[in-house]
């Protein structure tokens, strides 16, 4: 039966927030997400296998706890691309794909670190979590992945069970700078 | 006379009226105001009755201390009782309402508890309440709690929110007095994260109210320009409005910003209030000190207030107390006050000093009468005279006013909340916090440092410490020049005073007078923590901020000893009450916890789905159609589709561990009870994982999906206790093993397709050969779906007891997949089913739950024993699983129940009992674990945890719901009702 | 109001994104006898004063830790990753 269409539904799809210079709210593609496991949690410096791993531009590396990363991108990851990162991880690193089961979430604005502040306890000081720099942690009730992309600018990645109810939260705790 | 607002001075706004209301009496205070300072300057000098006697209570103090002028503001759900007048900010049509009085303030039946006060001593309601005891819940208590009381809590809900935040910085300064605000500029100008807390409505604490010249500026307007210049600093954060009410584990600080608690109508995008944890990694606390009153007859009368309190009336808000004010000190205080109201225009009539010599300095125009106490005032509602006492002769004077000042107690409440027990200093007068604390440093006022320019010395000074310390370079600031200041003495406590006449207050809020104390020193209730819960002294909401060192001196006095050998009570936060609301946050009502879907949950509800919440889920519990009256006709057809034709179930709740290592293998095998080492690739099984003292923890289907590779699934409710558990001992059990987890339960939506045709539903969208002989059950693997579009796993595996497979795809495609599915179905009669048809299908078929898995059972006890290895050196649980106590034969044992009466029924949590026996504990046979009604078997059917149950299929039973008491006759039988010979799984 | 746990991962946390097992016990050997699992599985100590107990980075890094504090002032001494504890040879 190759005639049925296979279509995804985004789990913020219907989601609006807050766009102002303040905050702003963006639900992002549901391109790639892939849980990178290393056979050790202590294992030697996996950067150079990371990077060749991840390949061309597009796509970021996000560290995840100690021999974990998250290998992240817009665009949805084929089949075979998929094997083909996996293959290049191997010895060092399983790959599991988690596309579909966290979602991220852009938040962004010059009033983005006081919106956050009211969820995590982690520092998000530039000087104390500089751009680049990843941390797990709860937001309010819900455990997130953090990430600094730009100066004002952070990736929120959640399970998506939790992606609609934590999208209710940030937009509330954004409410006074929208 | 009564107080009045001048004509000018002060820091409010005269140009911007506000109206208000204290009692339905329409009043007119100006921006700036407090609800004290306004009412004063309308005159209002009565404001509440007290707690237990019901006295007439005035205006006692300026700030957060105040334990009279306590009213209820606001109306309908934002009414706040017990609110203090001398924070609460004056806003535009403000109501506010006394406390405690009925039928009105001015005559209140309640004082006649006054007349009754001979016998209202401390520790008179423990003695004449204390028999009959049962009259205490009905008579007494109810009795005491309407006569003496705060203000009444509002039954609406609150319409306002709240929320929490955190916040981190180098250095938290607490208080933005002169200490704190040297501190805070000595540090922000050395480029430190500096956070600046102050609970005023704008930075300046004492200065707002004194005469001093700093840098040619007034003290209030070197305030402003301070606050000002750390406003312009980006790295330093100043809070007003905002209290520090704890201190905590790690340097945290709690602290509540009071957003628009001054403003009518609050905004809906801002909480009313904000509770923050700051984490500092050095604090300073500058929070002032607090003047003490002095203990002497009628010293709670309306008019009566501390004088530092009128001097920040005259100075800050332009009120005078009165026209002809007198005022008794022990300090040099009290003429800072008679300076000020003299130059202000207001007569002052007397300084009684009770040290030998008054204040030599003082030039002006009062009586000074030294070596003198004030042993009474007069006067009904208000204060009309005072008896001064001087040599054992006695005067009375007409005042209207009378302002005390009993010396200096520094605020070192925060300091005091980590184990630090205060000090007494013989030399400051003064019970002072130990300077050594970890994190935390105290100047100025607090430290009990007089004077503006030794407090900002002080704050600056002990700042470069900190800065020093957390590695800034430090220069010395320059510190501003403070000019026209009085100098102060220590003053000598003045703690009983002879010949005083009438109750003489020491916990206002609590109405404890002197007399109570010397009881509880008489009757041997003398140690500082006993007198506090004998006399109630501190027990009040303000804990005593006013009272305690009085208290203890008294105490200290009456016992013949040092106030360092009584101590102090301990101190605990808050530091000031803090309401629910702000402790609560944003997590209320339907916010209190967070949702989660299942990707499959759109489409439930598409299909017109029954929502159950199952912890943070909500899952489809039954899907109603056209003419279904009750939820049993819904449920009862689901299950009957399942048994005839095929059903679709939205399982995806179940928790998913994807197992990775050269390890996974050995390390399931320590897990699980059963065997896991062997299972082969492609296969799944269902595995028993035990907790450590042998019983079951938790059961599911796990999957071997290559060598390396296995798929776990845990039941909805354990998933994320089970991943917990399997990290733990993959990391601190065994971490020589190669074994890697990741979380999938997200990952995948899990559809259960079941019933006899449910292979033809499946036919129709998998690519591969999923006929029995190709798939047969308890087959697992990859398939591809629809030409390949997509890939899925497949599970050919059974809750129902039918021929059944669980199909896993990726969650964002659950839905299309489900549609897809729905279509391909229609022809063979496919019907979705929810959660109470999966109950009913797996009661029939005898699978257990969490129902049965109660943390009671072992394997055995379930039927599961053959299941466990005998054979593996070890696994979680083997060892225990050996008691004694667990293999005894009369274990509670799974076994199925059915009524002999087919139109019977009975309820989950019924106890079984032998024919004919009462219902005692020892005849108690074990209970129903779960019951439904099976369309299968044509009624209610039961599965049960019973003594020896296996042994005992086919006795006749009675089934005893204590609760309705009700004894249904019923059989014993095999908890397997359909298919017990499991033909249909293999078909 | 709060508790702050420096985990060896994430740096300085609250207590609400930790779960917290108990005291670091060895786990004994499958035939060390009954007396050892029984006070393996029941037997704790309550002490005051230092005290090690296996915390779970719940909501952070998910990696088990073996927090040493003491009990009476909550000081936090030492937190480590429990696996890489075991493996370098440290006693429970």
């Amino acid at each position: 039966m190759s005639d049925f269409r296979i279509a995804l539904r985004p789990a913020l799809g219907s989601a609006t927030g807050p766009a102002s210079r303040g905050v702003s709210l963006t639900a992002m593609p549901e391109g790639h997400v892939v849980q990178v496991l290393g056979r050790r949690p202590h294992a030697p410096d996996l950067s150079g296998v990371l990077e060749k791993a991840a390949g061309p531009a597009h796509r970021a590396v996000h560290a995840a706890g100690p021999g974990q990363w998250f290998i992240v991108g817009d665009a949805p990851l084929s089949r075979d691309e998929f094997a083909a990162l996996s293959a290049a991880l191997q010895p060092h690193a399983t790959a599991v794909d988690q596309s579909h089961g966290r979602i991220r979430i852009r938040v962004e604005g010059t009033m983005v670190e006081r919106m956050l502040a009211k969820g995590t306890a982690v520092d998000l000081d530039p000087g104390a979590f500089p751009v680049g720099t990843s941390a797990m942690t709860l937001l309010g009730h819900v455990s997130v992945h953090l990430t600094r992309i730009e100066i004002a600018v952070f990736e929120i990645m959640v399970l998506r069970g939790f992606a609609e109810s934590l999208w209710e939260d940030l937009v509330r705790m954004s409410a006074e700078f929208a | 006379m009564t107080s009045y607002r001048l004509a000018k001075g002060g820091l409010v706004d005269r140009g911007a009226p506000l109206a208000f209301s204290f009692d339905g009496k329409p009043m007119q205070g100006f921006e700036g105001d407090t609800l004290a300072s306004a009412l004063l300057a309308n005159g209002q000098m009565l404001v509440g009755r007290s707690f237990k006697y019901h006295r007439p209570r005035g205006i006692l103090t300026a700030g957060a201390s105040e334990p009279n002028a306590l009213v209820t503001i606001g109306r309908r759900g934002r009414t706040e009782p017990n609110t203090r007048a001398t924070v609460q900010e004056l806003y535009e049509g403000l109501e506010a309402r006394s406390q405690n009085r009925w039928p009105s303030l001015d005559f209140d039946v309640g004082a006649l508890n006054g007349l009754l006060s001979p016998f209202l001593g401390a520790g008179f309601y423990y003695k004449t309440f204390m028999w009959p005891a049962p009259l205490w819940e009905k008579l007494y208590e109810p009795f005491i709690r309407r006569a003496a009381g705060l203000g009444k809590a509002t039954h609406e809900a609150d319409p306002d929110s709240y929320e929490k935040s955190w916040a981190h910085c180098d250095l938290l300064v607490v208080g933005a007095g002169p200490a704190g605000l040297a501190a805070a500029l000595t540090a922000g100008r050395a480029g430190a994260r500096v956070i600046l807390v102050d609970e005023g409505s704008m930075p300046g604490g004492s200065l707002l109210f004194d005469t001093a010249m700093i840098d040619g500026k007034t003290a209030s307007d070197f305030a402003d320009g301070a606050g000002a210049e750390l406003q312009s600093m980006p790295n330093v954060r100043l809070m007003t409005r905002t209290t520090v009410f704890g201190w905590y584990d790690g340097n945290v600080f709690g602290a509540v910003e009071r957003v628009q608690k001054h403003v009518r109508d609050p905004a809906s995008h801002l909480p009313v209030e904000r509770l923050w944890r700051i984490v500092a990694k050095q604090a300073l606390l500058a929070t002032g000190a607090e003047e003490r009153p002095l203990v002497f007859g009628g010293n709670d009368r309306p008019g009566v207030m501390t004088a530092s309190a009128m001097r920040a009336y005259l100075n800050r808000y332009g009120v005078a107390p009165g026209k002809a004010t007198a005022i008794f000190t022990s300090n040099d205080s009290g003429y800072l006050l008679a300076r000020d109201l003299e130059a202000a225009g207001v007569e002052v009539t007397a300084v009684v000093d009770s040290r030998p010599t008054a204040a030599l300095s003082y030039r002006g125009r009062a009586r000074l009468i030294a070596n003198a106490v004030v042993s009474r005032t007069k006067g009904s509602k208000s204060v009309s005279a005072i008896e001064v006492l001087r040599d054992g002769r006695s005067e009375t004077i007409a005042v209207d006013a009378l302002a005390i000042a009993g010396g200096f107690s520094p605020i070192i409440h925060l300091a005091c909340l980590r184990g630090s027990k205060p000090f007494w200093s013989e030399e400051k007068a003064a019970f002072l916090a130990p300077q050594d604390l970890k994190g935390l440093r105290i100047a100025g006022a607090a430290a009990a440092t007089a004077g503006i320019a030794a407090c900002m010395q002080e704050g600056s000074a002990q700042t470069m410490a900190i800065l020093c310390e957390l590695g800034f370079s430090c220069r010395p600031a320059t510190l501003p020049n403070v000019e026209a200041e009085e100098e102060s003495r220590p003053a000598k406590p003045l703690w009983s005073i002879p010949g005083i006449k009438g109750k003489a207050f020491v916990d206002f809020q609590n109405d404890v007078h002197l007399k109570d104390i010397g009881l509880a020193v008489r009757e041997g209730y003398g140690h500082v923590e006993l007198a506090k819960r004998y006399t109630t002294s501190g027990m009040a909401t303000d804990q005593g901020k006013l009272s305690n060192v009085n208290a203890i001196g008294l105490l200290a006095e009456a016992r013949g000893v040092s106030p360092a050998e009584v101590g102090t009570t301990t101190f605990r936060p808050f530091y000031t009450p803090v309401s629910f609301g702000a402790l609560t946050g944003a997590h209320s009502g339907f916010h209190f916890q967070p949702v989660r879907k299942s990707p499959l949950h759109d489409w439930a509800a598409k299909n017109g789905a029954i929502f159950v919440e199952t912890g943070l889920w909500y899952r489809s519990a039954w899907f109603p159609r056209g003419g279904e009256k009750t939820w049993r006709e819904s449920v009862d057809r689901e299950v009957v589709n399942v048994r005839q034709n095929v059903g679709l179930c939205d399982v995806s709740t179940l928790g998913k561990i994807e197992i990775f290592g050269a390890d996974a293998a050995e390390f399931l095998n320590r897990i699980y009870c059963n065997a896991f080492l062997k299972l082969p690739v492609g296969k799944a099984r269902y595995g028993l994982m035990l907790r450590e003292d042998g019983f079951i923890y938790d059961d599911g289907t796990t999957s071997r999906l290559g060598e390396e590779h296995f798929f776990m699934t845990t039941t909805t409710a354990y998933a994320a206790g089970v991943m917990n558990h399997l990290e733990f001992c993959a990391q601190a059990l065994w971490p020589e093993l190669d074994v890697r987890l990741a979380s999938a339960t997200d990952q995948w939506a899990q559809m259960a397709i079941a019933g006899p045709k449910a292979r033809l539903v499946l036919e129709k969208i998998v690519d591969d050969d999923i006929s029995s002989a190709a798939f047969p059950f308890l087959a697992a693997k990859e398939v591809s779906l629809c030409g390949g579009k997509l890939h899925a796993r497949l599970f050919r595996i059974s809750f129902s007891g039918e021929l059944a497979y669980e199909l896993a795809v990726p969650a964002g495609y659950a839905e299309s997949v489900a549609d897809i599915l729905m279509d391909a179905g229609a022809e063979y009669g496919l019907q979705p089913y929810g959660t109470e048809a999966l109950g009913v299908l797996r009661i029939e078929k005898g699978h257990v739950t969490h129902s049965e898995i109660n943390g009671t059972v072992i394997p055995d006890d379930l039927g599961f024993g053959k299941l466990v290895s005998a054979t593996k050196a070890d696994f979680i649980g083997k060892a225990m699983l050996e008691r004694e106590g667990l293999k005894a034969s009369d274990r509670l044992r799974l076994v199925g129940v059915r009524p002999l009466d087919p139109t019977a029924s009975f309820k989950t949590g019924s106890h079984i009992l032998e024919k004919n026996a009462a219902p005692t504990l020892e005849n108690d046979q074990g209970y129903i674990t779960s019951s439904a009604f099976s369309p299968h078997v044509g009624c209610t059917i039961g599965l049960a945890l019973v003594k020896r149950g296996p042994e005992r299929l086919g006795e006749e039973v009675v089934v005893w719901n204590g609760l309705k008491s009700e004894y249904t006759p019923a059989i014993l039988c095999d908890p397997t009702f359909v298919d017990p010979t499991n033909e249909r799984l293999h078909v | 109001m709060a508790s702050l746990i420096s985990c060896p991962h994430c740096g300085v946390r609250p207590k609400e994104e930790f779960a917290i097992k108990g005291a670091v016990l060895s786990r004994p050997a499958p035939d060390a006898g009954h007396q050892a699992w029984t006070e393996y599985v029941y037997l704790r100590d309550n002490p005051r004063g230092i005290h090690r107990e296996y915390w779970h980075h719940t909501s952070g890094c998910r990696r088990w830790l073996v927090v040493t504090r003491d009990t009476a002032s909550h000081e936090v001494e030492l937190c480590l990753d429990a696996a890489a504890a075991k493996l370098a040879g440290v006693r429970p």
